[in-house]
C-alpha cells in the first residue's frame, strides 16, 4: 500500500519545485508513472523510496509514514520493505552473484536463506553463473540479477526506473514480465516509472506526471 | 556474510592497490623498526656496557678511542700504559676500584683480556661453570664466545697476535678454558677474560722466541747490552696490527735493558723462575716489583668513591703525566650526538616514507570510495547504514596495517639477519640488540595513529554521500 499527499521536492533553493500528483495503490496493485525526460520521474521514485525527503507533503508505505522515519530507521525500512530497480542495473562489484544476494539480505538484517536464493537464481536463469563476479555477467544477466536483487529479501514495495529504455521489445516484455511475476510471487506493489511507452498495456492504473 | 567478508572480497578485487598500499607501508614499517633496533642497540651498548666505569686511563691519544677500545672493546687501543704507574693512580683514596685491563691477542676475532676479578663486577658477571681462576694461561669465556666456539671446560685455546682473527700470528702457549659466564648482554658476553700474567707470560715467551729464532738478534741483544733499537725492531716485526702499541714501547721502554736482562739470566717462564731462583723474600718481592714496572697494561678503568674524584684525577692525569685520562659517559655521549644525527636523518626518512604510504593508503581508500560510490548507494537502499559502510573502509584499511606489519616485521627480521650474519664475522662488533615490544608497540601505535587518520579523511565522502545523485548520475 502506497499513498502520497501533496509532495513537493526542491533540489537547491532558487531551482525548480517538483510537485506531484497523489498516488493511492492498494496492496498488490501496480502502478505505471510515465512522464518525459527531467519532468522528475527518478526525483518521485527517490522519495518514494525514502532516499530524498519531500519539502512538503507525506508518504506512506505499508502505514509508515516514511517523512517521519529517523535515519537509522528509514534505512531499515528501506531495507526490509523496498526494492529498487535501475535502469542499468548495477551490483556490488567484488562480490560474485551468490555473494551479492547475501549481502542484501545481510545489509537487510535478513537471514540468509540459501535454498531461497538458489530458487531465484533458477527462476531468474541465473543459478550456472552464481559464482561468477557481476563484471563477468552480460547485461541481459546483469539485469536479472538486478531483479533478483531488488526481490530476494521479499519487499513490499518494487521501484523500477526506467527497466527497459535500453531494450529491444522482445527483451522490455521479458523484464516486464518477470518484475510482476515476482512482485505477485512477493505480494508486493510494483511501481514502474519510465518514459517508455511500451510499457503501458501492461499496467491498468498509470500517472502521467 | 558479513560487512568484514565483504571488505575482505573489496580487497582481493583490488589486487594491485592492495599490493602497492602494503608495500609502502611495510617498507616504512621495516626502515622505522629497524632504525629503532639500531638506536635501541646503540643506547644499551652506551647505557649498559659502561656499568660503574667512571673514567678510564690509557695512553694519549683520542680519548673517544681509548674509551671505545677499553670499554666498548670495538677499537684498536692507543697505546700502553706502565702497569705501575697506574698501580701507584690506582692506590689514590678517591678511588673505589681501580681495574686494570691489557690486551692485544684475540681467539677467533674474540678479544682476550688479562685483567683482575674486580673485571667482572662491572658487569655483574656471574659464572655459569667452572671458576675464575688467578693462575696464568688460564681463561674464562664471555657466554657468547663460548657458545659460537662450541667451547667447554678443558678445552684449549691458542691466542693469535691483534685483534682481528688471523692465522700468521699464531702464538705458542696454549690457554686452558676454566670457567663460563652467564649471559649478561653486555659486551662481556663476547669477551675472553684471563689475567695480566698470562698476556704478559705470551708476550714474554714471543719475545724470547723471536731471540732464539734469530741467532744474530739474540746475540746483538746478549752483547751489545740490549740495543733498544734493535730489540724494538723485533717487537715491531712481531706487532705488525698493533703500531701505536709500539709507539709507546719505543717511548716508554725505559726498562728493556732490564727485563731482557733478567729473562736472559732465569728461565723463561717467570712464575717458575721467580720459584726455583728467590729464595729471598725481599729479593723476590724487588724483582717482582722491578719486573711489574717494565710490565705494561692497555688501560685502567676507574670507579670513584665520590664524585670529586671526577673534578680533580682527569686534569691531573692529563696535565701532568703522559697517560691520559677520558671520562666515558662524556665521550660517549660525544659519540652519540655524532651519530644521533646520522639516525635521526634516517628516522625522518623513514617517518617521511610512512606519511607517503599513509597518502598512499588514503589516496587507495578514498579511490575505492569514489570508484564504488555507487556501490555503496547501493548497498544503502539494500538497508545499510553509514556506520556499517565506514565499518567496511575501516576494515580494508586494517588489513592494509596488518599486512603491512607482519610484511615490515619480516623485512625487518630478514634484513637484521643478514647484518647479524655479517657482523657475526667480526664478533667484536657484534652490538644489536632485540628491540623491546614497546617499541614495537609504540611504532604500531604510530602507524596505527597515522592510518586511522588517513581513514577518517578518506571516509569523509561516505558521510557526505548523496545517494540520490549517485544514483541518478548512474546513467
Amino acid at each position: 500500500m502506497i499513498k502520497t499527499k501533496q509532495l513537493t521536492y526542491q533540489y537547491q533553493p532558487n531551482e525548480q519545485v517538483f510537485s506531484f500528483p497523489n498516488i493511492d495503490i492498494s496492496d498488490q496493485d501496480d502502478l505505471l508513472i510515465v512522464g518525459k525526460s527531467g519532468i522528475g520521474k527518478t526525483t518521485l521514485l527517490h522519495l518514494l523510496a525514502g532516499i530524498l525527503k519531500p519539502i512538503d507533503g507525506t508518504i506512506t508505505i505499508e502505514n509508515t509514514n516514511i517523512n517521519d522515519l529517523k535515519s537509522n530507521n528509514l534505512d531499515k525500512f528501506r531495507g526490509h520493505n523496498i526494492g529498487l530497480v535501475f535502469q542499468n542495473n548495477h551490483a556490488i562489484t567484488s562480490l560474485s552473484v551468490y555473494d551479492n544476494l547475501k549481502a542484501r539480505l545481510f545489509l537487510s538484517k535478513q537471514d540468509i536463506d540459501t535454498s531461497k536464493i538458489d530458487g531465484l537464481l533458477q527462476d531468474l536463469g541465473l543459478i550456472e553463473f552464481k559464482h561468477r563476479k557481476t563484471n563477468a555477467l552480460s547485461e541481459g544477466q546483469l539485469q536479472r540479477l538486478g531483479i533478483a536483487l531488488a526481490v530476494i529479501h521479499g519487499p513490499k514495495v518494487i521501484f523500477a526506473d526506467e527497466p527497459t529504455s535500453s531494450l529491444d521489445d522482445e527483451n522490455c516484455r521479458i523484464v516486464i514480465e518477470l518484475l510482476k511475476d515476482q512482485a505477485n510471487m512477493n505480494n508486493a506493489n510494483l511501481v514502474v516509472i519510465t518514459h517508455d511507452h511500451r510499457v503501458k498495456p501492461y499496467f491498468e492504473k498509470s500517472i502521467t506526471l | 556474510m558479513n560487512i568484514w567478508r565483504i571488505s575482505v572480497q573489496n580487497i582481493k578485487s583490488r589486487p594491485l592497490y592492495t599490493f602497492l598500499s602494503i608495500l609502502v607501508l611495510s617498507l616504512s614499517i621495516a626502515l622505522l623498526l629497524g632504525i629503532q633496533q639500531l638506536k635501541t642497540s646503540f643506547e644499551y651498548q652506551m647505557e649498559n656496557n659502561l656499568g660503574d666505569i667512571d673514567l678510564v686511563i690509557g695512553a694519549k691519544g683520542s680519548p673517544l678511542q681509548l674509551i671505545l677500545a677499553s670499554v666498548l672493546h670495538i677499537d684498536n687501543p692507543t697505546g700502553n700504559i706502565s702497569y705501575n704507574e697506574a698501580l701507584t693512580i690506582g692506590n689514590s683514596p678517591m678511588i673505589e676500584k681501580a681495574v686494570p685491563i691489557s690486551y692485544g691477542d684475540n681467539y677467533k676475532g674474540y678479544r682476550i683480556v688479562g685483567t683482575t676479578e674486580s673485571f667482572l663486577s662491572f658487569y655483574e658477571a656471574e659464572l655459569d661453570e667452572g671458576d675464575f681462576s688467578n693462575r696464568a694461561m688460564e681463561v674464562i669465556l664471555g657466554h657468547n664466545v663460548a657458545q659460537q666456539l662450541e667451547l667447554n671446560l678443558g678445552d684449549t685455546i691458542i691466542s693469535s697476535h691483534g685483534l682481528i682473527d688471523n692465522t700468521i700470528e699464531v702464538h705458542d702457549d696454549e690457554l686452558i678454558v676454566v670457567g663460563i659466564l652467564k649471559p649478561t648482554q653486555k659486551v662481556i658476553d663476547r669477551l675472553i677474560i684471563t689475567n695480566l700474567e698470562s698476556i704478559w707470560d705470551i708476550h714474554n715467551h714471543e719475545d724470547h722466541d723471536h731471540d732464539e729464532i734469530d741467532p744474530d738478534q739474540h746475540e746483538d741483544d746478549v752483547h751489545k747490552d740490549h740495543d733498544d733499537d734493535e730489540n724494538h725492531d723485533v717487537h715491531d716485526e712481531y706487532d705488525a696490527d698493533d703500531d701505536h702499541n709500539h709507539d709507546v714501547h719505543d717511548e716508554r721502554d725505559t726498562g728493556d735493558e732490564h727485563n731482557h736482562e733478567a729473562h736472559d739470566e732465569h728461565d723463561t717462564d717467570d712464575e717458575h723462575n721467580h720459584d726455583e731462583h728467590d729464595t729471598d723474600d725481599d729479593h723476590n718481592h724487588d724483582v717482582h716489583d722491578e719486573h711489574h714496572e717494565d710490565k705494561e697494561i692497555t688501560s685502567l678503568l676507574i670507579t670513584f668513591r665520590n664524585p670529586m674524584g671526577l673534578l680533580t684525577l682527569p686534569r691531573t692525569i692529563n696535565e701532568n703525566t703522559n697517560m691520559q685520562a677520558a671520562l666515558p659517559k662524556f665521550e660517549l655521549d660525544r659519540l652519540y650526538q655524532f651519530t644521533g644525527v646520522g639516525l635521526q636523518t634516517i628516522s625522518w626518512i623513514a617517518y617521511i616514507i610512512l606519511v607517503i604510504s599513509g597518502l598512499t593508503i588514503f589516496l587507495s581508500l578514498y579511490k575505492l570510495i569514489k570508484e564504488r560510490a555507487f556501490d555503496l548507494a547501493l548497498m544503502r537502499t539494500y538497508g545499510a547504514s553509514n556506520t556499517q559502510l565506514i565499518k567496511m573502509v575501516i576494515y580494508e584499511g586494517l588489513v592494509i596495517i596488518g599486512l603491512a606489519f607482519v610484511v615490515g616485521y619480516i623485512l625487518t627480521k630478514v634484513g637484521l639477519h643478514f647484518i647479524i650474519n655479517y657482523i657475526e664475522n667480526s664478533p667484536q662488533q657484534n652490538m644489536l640488540q632485540e628491540l623491546p615490544l614497546n617499541n614495537i608497540l609504540q611504532i604500531i601505535g604510530l602507524v596505527f595513529a597515522m592510518i586511522i587518520l588517513a581513514i577518517a579523511i578518506a571516509i569523509y565522502p561516505i558521510i557526505k554521500m548523496n545517494i540520490s545523485t549517485i544514483l541518478s548520475n548512474e546513467k
